[in-house]
Parts: structure tokens; C-alpha cells; sequence
């Protein structure tokens, strides 16, 4: 819209948070975790379906390898048993090394895709793994209110 | 030293946990030294390291039993519950595998709390798969250390075995040394086993035992699944697996902070179907927008009798000229309106619209004008419904040709468009006999300024059967121009409701049918004919199509326009006989002015309004069995009084009904405690939430009992034209004239329309 163009103050103030949406856990196989897919409403006119939904598919993919009960957990299992744990101060779990990869997927959909339409998402490990909590922000440059602490620090809100 | 109660409760926790864990260690240590060297040499040389492995193990899991966290749940943001705080149900059902688990709303940590999550109350927080507070460790057990508190039950009963038995050998190989310092600590430390020996073996068995069926503590203790299918099970080996190899969940509480390095700067980018309607969630309707996305505006959509009801925002129509709003402006102000800001929107169904009312051509200029305004003030307020829906009307007769100016040049629904129709046709009421009697197109516009309306002619541009309607419809009110007094606008109004939908409809009254097939047979002639032979060819379509309009949109000039049309004698009742036109004429203004009166006496009664004072009906006031009426109590669902009538009041009586949302809630009634905060929402809602548990049909009558001003002022309209011609024939219902039998159901459902709509603008 040529009125967020008025002027390059106006540009470079941060937006601020209009709303946030939150993708709810979905419980249908039980505590494994896994997010609803559904497009919410709020977000229709601000990204795409499709790209929400994969994002969310793929999150749910990543999670579903952490939460796997296989081979490697079970080693895992029996390494740290037989080291009376003291294996937890040296290595780093499996699902630990899946949410890091997580939250490097998470911070480059946000720089490749949410960002530009004015979303963020935010790691739902930061919410207990309980939602996944898109900030929506105002399309335009700040209308006179002062720029939000979201700009550069999204994910490392508590 | 602990020196508040807190603090001594602290304290007080540690005891068990430590108490368990002196006896743990000092008595495993008494053992190895007092009685495990005899073993060592009597038994095997093995024991003692088995024993020390063994016990190495009981106090690993120990460790990790009491300081791992047990998968605690951090509280949610303030934003995260916002919207659900004060309206919500304390409980939530969701499908686990095909059972329905409730979730509570916990308020300690705003979240409703996820399957088999529960809060402790000794430590204050929520915990995934809480299974129990275990004193012996001072810590919750729960999804990240069930196991290594389960793999400590079991170590310590095996240790406990251990530590038995060989202490037993130990004795009885000494029984004559009994008194020795050896065989005496041996004594103390089996008596100590011994005396844990019982419970632990108990509690290991009972966890076996919730392993094998896959519970929790909480969920056997609470009896969760005592007599159903527990859907967290995965079989007894299953669950064993689960319990042993599943990976370690993460802990939620203190991870690292990570700096996130992403930028927001606008402009945006926008879904590529841009719409550019902007979805706008009516919570309190209970409507929310869908599907915007697939939204165009487009004519199409809007000639179609779509004004039933619309799950979907109709398309609007571009922006209007600013000039065309600035001389509706203009003109408004000049008859001392406000022309309040009507905002669009999308997502209100045509129902909710409320017709303009139109007093007579005689009523005095502020009555209309204070008439109009209120449409266009109920647009702008909180009911976005009638707001739509009068755009929409609008729009549907701008699409249909209006092109008189600016207005009638979108093809879309605007509702910047459908804004400065409303003001128009707040205007129009004022210009009444100014206006040129543009009468079908510019239900609205016309009346507005003259100058925006071009000739009639345009009309004849569309062929849609909508415009054919209209153009059939404009007839009375052109002839009602021509006389001078607003009267036109009625027929405009119901016209244009019909526009899109009612036309089509089989129309109620015995008479419509035959004005229906006038209406539709002959729209193109008077196209092109001019003004005045087409206002009066398209008188009896006017009534035909007011017999077809929504009842919303019939009240205002039924009975204007039939004194109208009993003046003009217009020139197209020669396929109608004569009698039957001045008996639906006189059928419609009983009607109107019924409708008006109750609508007026139910608006007075339900919100307190003030006299309207538009339409100096004095009887308004002694309908009082109208009056009485709740806003709530609907009348009796009218009949299929045309299908898009009928849609539109069921689509109505269904959407006024819904708008609870506890209605929507789940099994329990009740609402959760709200924040410390207060709500800044609505009293309604805070009704809902503090109350914890109003019952959902407390609720849209508290509703109603809020009307806005809008509403109230949108409700009134409509009543102030009832004449009290009405009112002595409708002590009730039913009209005693065997002329318009239908007229009972008319006004009935009109008085559910109207109490519907009066319910959606709470």
C-alpha cells in the first residue's frame, strides 16, 4: 500500500503486535506431541494456506522422530542406566538434538516466510509444547504507537 | 532457619525425603560393612559387588527421582488466554483416540491442561502425565522421571531383598553371637528393611499394576478409567516399552534463551487470493468469516438472491466517487443528519438487515430522516449485520442499475458504496420531494440527490430477473414521487430486499402471485419508457415485490404505497383488476403500520428508546401486547413465506440462538475463574465468565437486556409506521380481514425478524 511508503522513519519503526494465534496440540493419537493443521481464520488474509500447513506438517514430522520409540532411544536408555545417568551431563538427548533442530527450522521459516508477511511464529517448546503461538503484527509501519520488542527477539520471548 | 510459615513448610517437606535417604544410605553402608565380608566369604565373593552395583542403582534413580523435573508445564502468557478467559468453559472435551478426555481449565496456570496433565498443588504447577507428589523424594512424578522413580521402586525392593536375606544368613549362622556388635547392627538393619520392606514391595507391585493397564496414579486414584477404554494404553508390553525406551522429553522451565535474529519491517506481504476484505470476526454474532479468501467482488454473486442468509461476506462493491460521498454528505447535512459512518461488513448475513423505515410522504422530515439515520446508525454500531445487509440492499440495487452517478456505476457491492447509499438514504427521507423519482434504482441513491440519479432508464440495462423485480417494484414509489412524499422509499427497500432474493419467491399473500407474474413478465418495456409511464408501470411490480420482500424490508410503505397507488392510478394496473390493486394496497399498509407499531412499541419496551418521534403514530403506544413481548421471546416461526423469507428468518432465529457461547461449550456449563485482571470486556460476557456458571440461556436475554443504542434506534424504525389502523386489527396475530390472511404471518414473522435482529445487535 503506498501509505506505508510515506516515509522512511515510518519504515523503519519496528510494527507492533496486533494479535496472537495460537495452534493448539492435537490430542486425536494422544499425548504424542502433534499441532492441529487447521488454517486458522485469523491468519487467512496474512499467509497461505498451503505454506502455514506445511510448515506445520513438517513441525509435527519433526517432533514425531523425536518422540519415536525405537532403537536409538532405547540405547539411549540403556546407556544412561548403565552409567548411573551420569551420561545426561555429557550427551544431549536425542529429542533435544531434534528440538534443536526444530528451532533452526522455526527461525528460518520466520526469516524466509512469516517475517515478510508480518508473522512469527515461536518455538512451542517455549509454551510447554503446548501451542505453537504465531504474533501477528500490524501491516503497516507504526500508526504513532511505539514499536513493539518483537522486532528482534521474537523467539526469546518468555 | 526457615522463619515464615512458608518457609517452615519447605522445610517440613524435606523430612520424609530426608529421613528416606538417611535410611537408605546409612543403613546400605551398615550393611556392607558389618554383614557383606561374612557373605562375601560364606556366599560368594560376588555378592558384595552386586549388592554395590545394586545399591549404586536404587541411588541413582534415587537422584534422579527427586531432582529431575518431573515435565512441569511453564504458566501461559497473558496473551495466550485472553480471549478465553472470562467466556470459556472450565472444561474442554477432546478426541484421544476416539475417547473423549476433558481437559480443565487450570487457573493457576491459564491453560486448560492437556491429557493426563494435572497441577500439583504441593509445588504449585502443572505437570505432564502427573502421576503422583511423591513425599519420600520431595518431587512430583510425572512423564520426564515416572521412570526412574518406577526403576527406584524396583531397585529398592530388590536391594531391600538383598539386604534381607543376607542379613537373615548372617543371623542364623550367628545365632549363638547374637549380642555382638555385628550380628547386633545386622538385627538393626534388617529390623529397618524389614519395616520398608512392606510398603515399598506394595508400591512397586501397585505401579506394576498401573503400568500394565497404562495409568497413571492420578488417573487410578481418581478412578479416570475405572469403567471405560483408557486410550492412553498401548498394551502391557507396550506400555513397558514405552516406559523404558521412550525418549526423555524435554524440560520446558529455564531453557536457554535464544536470541532470535528474525526482522520484522512492513510492508507485508499478502496471501496471493488478496482479499481485500478483511476478515472481520463478528464473535459476539457468532458469525465469523470464512473463506474471504475466495471472496471477489463481483455482481454476479450479488444479483443472485443471495441475501439469505450468507455464511460468507458478500463481495463488496469498489469504493464510490469521494465526490458522490461528499455530496451525499453534503446533502445529508443540509437536512441535519448525522450520517454516521456505516462500516462494512462482510460477514453479516442480509438478514440482519433492517429496512429503512419509511414513515408517510406526510410524516414530518425528521421522521424519516431520523428513520434513515438509524439504519445507517445500526450499520455503524455494533451490529455489523444490519449493516451489511442494508448494504447489500443497497448494493443490490446498485447493481441492478442505478446509474444514477457514482452509485450506480460500481457493479460490486461497495460498502463504502453501500455507506453512501445509506446516507443517501438517511438524505433521501430529507429530499423526499426533492428527489427525482429514480425511484427503482435509487431505492436509496435517488432519493439522495437528485443529481446522482440519472434517469430511469438505466434500469433497462439489467435483465437480471432482480432488476426486473426492481424495476416492477419502483413503480407505486415513482408515482410516489411524483406525489412528493418519500413514500417510494418503501417499495425501494422492500424492493431491493427482494432484490436479490425475494422476488423469486412465491409470494405469500394471495394476491402476490399474480403481481409476481406481472412483475416479472414485463420489466423491459418500461425501461425504456419514460420516468413517468415507468414509475407507474412499475407500480404494481412495486407491490408485488413488496410482497415479496423480506418482511424486514415490507413494513415501512405498504401502506403509503397503497395510498399511493390508489392516487396515482398508475397506468400499468390495467392487467390487474382495480379492486384486487386497492385491496393489497389496503392489505400492505394495515401491514406496515402494524409492523411499524410493534416494532416501535417492542423497541420502546425493550430498550427504553426515546419516542421515535419519526412517525407520529399515536398508537404506536397501545400495542401493548407487542411491547410486551421480549426481545427474546420470538413470535411464532412465520411460515414458509417465501424461501428467501423463510431462510432468512430461520437463518436469523438460528443465528440470534447460537450467539451463547456457552452454548458452544462443552459438557459443563460452567465458566473459568478469571484472571486477577479485570475483563475489559463487555458486561455480557463478564455475566458469562464471572459467574461461573450462568446458564447459556441466561444469557441472550442479559444480551438483549444491553441493547446498544444502535440497536434500539434500529428496532424503532420499523415500528413507528404502523398505523393504528393496524393496531385495532391485530390485538395479536391475525388480522381479521379475510383479504389478507397472510398478513398474520407476515407480521409475526416480521416481529421475528425484527426480535431476532434486535437479539443480534445485543
Amino acid at each position: 500500500m503506498a501509505t506505508e511508503f510515506h516515509n522512511l522513519q515510518e519504515l523503519r519503526q519496528s510494527p507492533s503486535l496486533a494479535t496472537k494465534v495460537f495452534i493448539q496440540r492435537d490430542y486425536s493419537e494422544g499425548t504424542v506431541c502433534r499441532f492441529q493443521t487447521k488454517f486458522p481464520s485469523e491468519l487467512a488474509s496474512r499467509i497461505e494456506r498451503t505454506l502455514f500447513e506445511d510448515t506445520v506438517k513438517t513441525l509435527n514430522t519433526y517432533y514425531a522422530e523425536a518422540e519415536k520409540v525405537g532403537g536409538q532411544s532405547y540405547m539411549e536408555g540403556c546407556l544412561a542406566c548403565a552409567t548411573a545417568y551420569f551420561i545426561f551431563l555429557c550427551m544431549e538427548t536425542r529429542y533435544e538434538k531434534v528440538l534443536k533442530k526444530i528451532s533452526g527450522y522455526i527461525q528460518e521459516q520466520n526469516e524466509k516466510i512469516y517475517a515478510p508477511r508480518g508473522l512469527l511464529l515461536t518455538d512451542p517448546v517455549e509454551r510447554g509444547m503446548r501451542v505453537i503461538e504465531v504474533s501477528v503484527f500490524e501491516d503497516r509501519g507504526s500508526s504513532g504507537s511505539s514499536p513493539s520488542s518483537n522486532v528482534s527477539s521474537g523467539i526469546s520471548q518468555r | 532457619m526457615p522463619t515464615s510459615g512458608g518457609e517452615r513448610i519447605k522445610a517440613s517437606s524435606f523430612i520424609p525425603v530426608s529421613t528416606a535417604a538417611v535410611l537408605l544410605v546409612g543403613s546400605t553402608t551398615l550393611f556392607f560393612v558389618f554383614t557383606c565380608p561374612w557373605l562375601a566369604v560364606t556366599v560368594s565373593i560376588y555378592v558384595p559387588p552386586c549388592s554395590g552395583i545394586l545399591f549404586f542403582f536404587v541411588l541413582a534413580n534415587f537422584t534422579m527421582a527427586t531432582f529431575m523435573d518431573a515435565g512441569v508445564l511453564p504458566m501461559a502468557n497473558e496473551d495466550e488466554d485472553k480471549d478465553d478467559d472470562f467466556r470459556a468453559p472450565l472444561y474442554k472435551n477432546v478426541d484421544v483416540k476416539g475417547v473423549q478426555v476433558r481437559m480443565k481449565w487450570c487457573a493457576s496456570c491459564h491453560f486448560y491442561r492437556p491429557p493426563r496433565c494435572s497441577h500439583c498443588s504441593v509445588c504449585d504447577h502443572c505437570v505432564e502425565d502427573f502421576d503422583h507428589h511423591c513425599p519420600w523424594v520431595n518431587n512430583c512424578i510425572g512423564r520426564r522421571n515416572y521412570r526412574y522413580f518406577f526403576l527406584f521402586l524396583l531397585s529398592l525392593t530388590l536391594h531391600m531383598v538383598g539386604v534381607l536375606s543376607g542379613g537373615l544368613l548372617y543371623i542364623l549362622h550367628h545365632l549363638e553371637d547374637l549380642w555382638k556388635l555385628h550380628c547386633t547392627v545386622t538385627l538393626v538393619v534388617m529390623s529397618v528393611s524389614g519395616l520398608f520392606f512392606i510398603p515399598v514391595l506394595g508400591l512397586t507391585g501397585f505401579h506394576l499394576y498401573l503400568v500394565s493397564r497404562g495409568r497413571t496414579t492420578n488417573e487410578q486414584v481418581t478412578g479416570k478409567f475405572q469403567g471405560g477404554v483408557n486410550p492412553f494404553t498401548q498394551g502391557c508390553c507396550g506400555n513397558l516399552e514405552y516406559l523404558i525406551c521412550s525418549p526423555i522429553s524435554p524440560k520446558y522451565t529455564a531453557r536457554p534463551i535464544k536470541k532470535s535474529t528474525v526482522r520484522i519491517i512492513p510492508p507485508f506481504l499478502r496471501p496471493e487470493t488478496d482479499i481485500q476484505i478483511p476478515i472481520i470476526k463478528v464473535e459476539d454474532n457468532g458469525i465469523q468469516t470464512h473463506d474471504i479468501q475466495n471472496k471477489r467482488p463481483s455482481t454476479d454473486g450479488m444479483e443472485e438472491p443471495d441475501i439469505q442468509r450468507l455464511n460468507t461476506p458478500p463481495p463488496l462493491p469498489p469504493k464510490p466517487d469521494p465526490n458522490v460521498l461528499k455530496s451525499h454528505l453534503a446533502t445529508l447535512e443540509e437536512s441535519g443528519l448525522h450520517p454516521k459512518p456505516v462500516t462494512p461488513s462482510p460477514g453479516q448475513t442480509l438478514q440482519q438487515f433492517r429496512p429503512l423505515p419509511q414513515s408517510t410522504s406526510k410524516a414530518p422530515p425528521p421522521s424519516p430522516v431520523h428513520q434513515v439515520a438509524v439504519a445507517p446508525e445500526q450499520q455503524g454500531g455494533s451490529s455489523r449485520g444490519h449493516n451489511l445487509s442494508s448494504e447489500l440492499i443497497l448494493g443490490r440495487f446498485d447493481q441492478l442499475a442505478f446509474p444514477s452517478g457514482p452509485m450506480s456505476a460500481p457493479l460490486q457491492l461497495n460498502s463504502l458504496t453501500l455507506n453512501s447509499r445509506s446516507l443517501t438514504l438517511k438524505h433521501a427521507y430529507r429530499h423526499g420531494n426533492k428527489l427525482p423519482a429514480l425511484y427503482p434504482e435509487g431505492l436509496i441513491s435517488h432519493q439522495v440527490s437528485p443529481g446522482l440519479f440519472p434517469p430511469h432508464n438505466p434500469l433497462s440495462n439489467r435483465n437480471s430477473l432482480s432488476y426486473d423485480s426492481l424495476v416492477s417494484s419502483g413503480d407505486p414509489h415513482y408515482l410516489a414521487q411524483r406525489g412528493g412524499p418519500p413514500l417510494h422509499y418503501h417499495p425501494h427497500f422492500m424492493t431491493l430486499g427482494h432484490d436479490g432474493s425475494v422476488l423469486q419467491r412465491p409470494p405469500p399473500h394471495t394476491y402476490s402471485p399474480v403481481f409476481m407474474g406481472v412483475t416479472r413478465q414485463s420489466p423491459q418495456p418500461r425501461d425504456t419508457s419514460p420516468r413517468d409511464p415507468s414509475l407507474r408501470d412499475l407500480t404494481p411490480q412495486a407491490l408485488t415485490s413488496r410482497d415479496l420482500s423480506p418482511q424486514a424490508l415490507m413494513h415501512r410503505d405498504l401502506s403509503q404505497q397503497a395510498l399511493i397507488h390508489r392516487e396515482a392510478s398508475p397506468v400499468r394496473y390495467d392487467n390487474l383488476s382495480k379492486t384486487i390493486m386497492a385491496s393489497i394496497q389496503e392489505r400492505r399498509e394495515m401491514e406496515e403500520r402494524d409492523r411499524m407499531l410493534r416494532m416501535q412499541a417492542r423497541s420502546q419496551a425493550l430498550y427504553g428508546c426515546p419516542d421515535m418521534g419519526v412517525y407520529d403514530i399515536p398508537s404506536r403506544r397501545s400495542l401493548p401486547a407487542d411491547s410486551m413481548r421480549l426481545p427474546g421471546s420470538r413470535g411464532p416461526t412465520p411460515p414458509a413465506y417465501g424461501s428467501r423469507e423463510f431462510m432468512m428468518s430461520t437463518g436469523i432465529l438460528g443465528y440470534g440462538g447460537a450467539r451463547s457461547p456457552l452454548s458452544s461449550a462443552s459438557s459443563s456449563s460452567l465458566t473459568r475463574a478469571p484472571r486477577t485482571s479485570s475483563s475489559p470486556l463487555q458486561s455480557s460476557s463478564s455475566l458469562q465468565s464471572k459467574g461461573r456458571s450462568p446458564s447459556p440461556a441466561y444469557l441472550p436475554p442479559d444480551r438483549q437486556a444491553q441493547p446498544s443504542s444502535s440497536s434500539s434506534s434500529a428496532s424503532a424504525p420499523d415500528a413507528p409506521p404502523k398505523m393504528p389502523l393496524t393496531h385495532q386489527r391485530h390485538g395479536g396475530k391475525g388480522l381479521s380481514t379475510p383479504v389478507c390472511p397472510q398478513i398474520g404471518t407476515i407480521e409475526s414473522s416480521r416481529r421475528v425478524y425484527v426480535a431476532s435482529h434486535t437479539t443480534l445487535q445485543c
